[in-house]
């Protein structure tokens, strides 16, 4: 186990610059999840820590030791793949000891060490089949023994979860979790599923364009996002937003009516003038229940998810144009525990508490409260 | 059900017509050594020999070098293959993994070789062969082969390895494998299938090959291949084609083995990649 420290890595290919100044300290032990849409590096950076890819500036240590340099079987370091990477040719018991054989260990150490992977990962059963004899399930069971067999100073995971159907993907977020916490290696984790990111991760790092958007541990992210995209990024069904104007004093219009935020007059001000300033409401805090900020609806669709209901409506004035048009479609969404009975295109009363309300400046997107 | 069963009865007919189509020669061959020289030139032909002549194989065997003259195939074609086998598993290899500026055009280059006609080749292969003395050698035809031969299969080797996920050498490399040992260890052993199938390609190349044997070798019957000592067999004026169909016999049951050997691999080699 180790400490990760990750220095102004960059990687350009020729004029395309894929990651920009990556720089993060990852304690001894922590679970980090590096999380983005497609294209936005985070693969790049677990390939450049693990090796496989040279960096094109910066520097790594893993345990202080500056591995920048050296070949991937050097680092001490285990990598889970999106597809398993399992070798066809080999039999479990190969598989899982390929890696200690490679380093010279002893056949009985090895046999001994495979044994007790086996037997954490409950694939005791399965040590003298080959890959293709296996399912999804207990192929990733298998991927992830030949990490922990080697007892390395880190484990790397790109998308190990990916290929599993839903049901399994959740059975084995919580099995990867619950390895982590009995072995407390330090793992790094990539994903572009959110919801793997904000289950799993001590600390989530968001990316986009190659940019470090925000680093915080899960609830910070929901809670104060730093930027629109980071905002947009977490939560499902994903926050609303809504086009705003400044009222009177440290407040904003939003429904026809004055809401009270936590920025200054002179901020908000400021950020009108700067393309705008953009309201963000997350589904979950807008109720049925009254008090706060109150405003009318006709709801445009409604979805029932038995436990819940998403109330979909129109954001008349307050749409807001940095949406996608499928974005802007749907128009805003509530998200409704436990509501009395509702119909589409009839008045429904809803509110929202102001302490609530995220405000985003709208041509840097930086976030103002 | 009804049209099932016509489209099975068709689709039967029609592999059992292709088969007749491509396994006439062989048998026609066999027909042909087991027959008289009379039956030979008889019209209409008979399809199978009255009086089988089974001792003209052995009569071939006794009176020519045919054990020798495979043996030199056989070297000419085990050289040929081992020689190309090394340098286009390595040039597909590296054409399949590593992008360096330039890669795709020597790909493309090193394919146009396979264009060039082998005749084309012949005059300066026996300049270069006379003035590093290796003509009447075998070594001569490893290397003449092998030129015919590494264009093409360093580009079957390297469709094979496009097939298989880039990610099977990452892992052994993270699991202390240097970029080499990890093809040698992983990927090598999947491409089993590949392998053979350019392994029997290379083979055949080099076991049918008439025109660089009867340049390059010398006209002691002993150097000779088994198609260069075949073609010895037609005389001037007159020629047991019953002997010639007999040698032939004996030269293809070396081929056939190694077919029948390789048949699982190259099965899969044919249809690896499929699923992809």
């Amino acid at each position: 186990m180790a400490s990760i420290s990750i220095q102004n890595v960059y990687k350009n290919y020729g004029a395309l610059n894929v990651l920009r100044e990556f720089s993060l300290e990852i304690e001894d032990g922590e679970f980090v999840v590096l999380v983005g849409p497609s294209g936005c590096g985070k693969s790049t950076m677990l390939k450049i820590l693990a090796g496989l890819e040279p960096a094109s500036g910066g520097r790594i240590l893993i345990g202080g030791r500056d591995v920048t340099d050296l070949a991937p079987g050097d680092r001490d370091i285990a990598m889970v793949f999106q597809n398993y990477a399992l070798y066809p040719h080999l039999t479990v018991r190969d598989n899982i000891g390929f890696g200690l054989k490679m380093r010279g260990i002893p056949a009985a150490e090895i046999r001994r060490r495979v044994d007790e992977a086996a037997r954490i990962l409950a694939v005791e059963h399965l040590l003298d089949r080959r890959p293709k004899q296996l399912s999804g399930g207990q192929r990733q069971r298998v991927a992830l023994g030949r990490a922990i067999v080697r007892e390395p100073q880190a484990f790397l995971m790109d998308e190990p979860l990916s290929n599993l159907d839903a049901k399994l993907r959740v059975h084995m977020r919580a099995e990867i979790s619950a390895l982590h916490k009995r072995i407390g290696v330090t793992t790094i984790y990539v994903t572009h599923d959110q919801i793997e990111a904000m289950t799993m991760a001590d600390r989530v790092v968001i990316m986009k364009d190659g940019l470090i958007q925000q680093i915080a541990d899960p609830d910070t992210l929901f809670q104060k996002p730093k930027n629109l995209f980071v905002a947009s990024f977490i939560g499902s069904p994903g926050m609303n937003f809504l086009s705003t104007a400044p009222a009177d004093g440290a407040a904003i219009k939003l429904f026809g009516k004055k809401v009270p935020v936590n920025v200054s007059a002179d901020r908000l001000k400021q950020a009108h003038s700067n393309g705008g300033i953009v309201a963000g409401i997350r589904p979950e805090y807008i109720s049925t229940e009254g008090g706060g900020t109150e405003f009318i609806v006709r709801p445009s669709l409604i979805e029932s998810l038995g436990s819940e209901k998403y109330v979909y409506f129109d954001a008349g004035e307050h749409t807001f144009s940095g949406l996608n048009d499928e974005e802007a479609r749907k128009g805003l969404i509530a998200r409704l525990a436990h509501s009395s009975p509702l119909a589409e295109g009839e008045e429904l009363k809803l509110s929202f508490d102001p302490a609530r309300v995220h405000l985003f400046e709208g041509r840097s997107g930086e976030a103002l409260n | 059900m009804k049209r099932i069963t016509a489209q099975n009865i068709a689709l039967y007919a029609g592999v059992i017509a292709v088969c007749a189509f491509l396994l006439f020669p062989i048998y026609w061959l066999f027909v042909t050594a087991l027959a008289t020289s009379a039956e030979l030139t008889q019209l209409p032909p008979t399809f199978w020999p009255k009086d089988p002549q089974w001792e003209t194989f052995a009569k071939v065997w006794a009176e020519r070098p045919i054990p020798l003259w495979l043996l030199n195939s056989t070297l000419a074609a085990v050289g040929s293959v081992a020689l190309s086998m090394f340098v286009s598993v390595l040039a597909g290899y590296s054409l399949s993994r590593f992008s360096v500026r330039g890669g795709h055009s020597l790909g493309l280059f090193i394919l146009t070789a396979k264009m060039l006609p082998a005749t084309l080749l012949v005059i300066p292969l026996f300049s270069i062969f006379r003035s590093v003395g290796l003509i009447g050698s075998l070594w001569s035809l490893v290397i003449a082969h092998s030129t015919l031969i590494i264009p093409f299969t360093t580009w079957m080797m390297k469709g094979y390895f496009d097939t298989i996920p880039r990610e099977l050498e990452q892992a052994a490399m993270v699991d202390g494998c240097s970029p080499l040992s990890a093809m040698v260890r992983v990927i090598l052993p999947i491409a089993t299938p590949g392998l053979a199938a350019t392994a029997l390609y290379a083979f055949v190349l080099s076991w049918a090959d008439y025109a660089y044997a009867r340049t390059f070798l010398t006209n002691e019957q002993g150097s000779w291949t088994a198609n260069l000592g075949i073609t010895t067999m037609k005389g001037e004026y007159v020629t047991d084609w019953n002997e010639v169909a007999a040698a032939a016999v004996f030269i293809a049951v070396p081929i056939l083995i190694i077919y029948l050997f390789l048949e699982r691999y190259l099965v899969g080699g044919l249809t690896a990649g499929a699923e992809k």
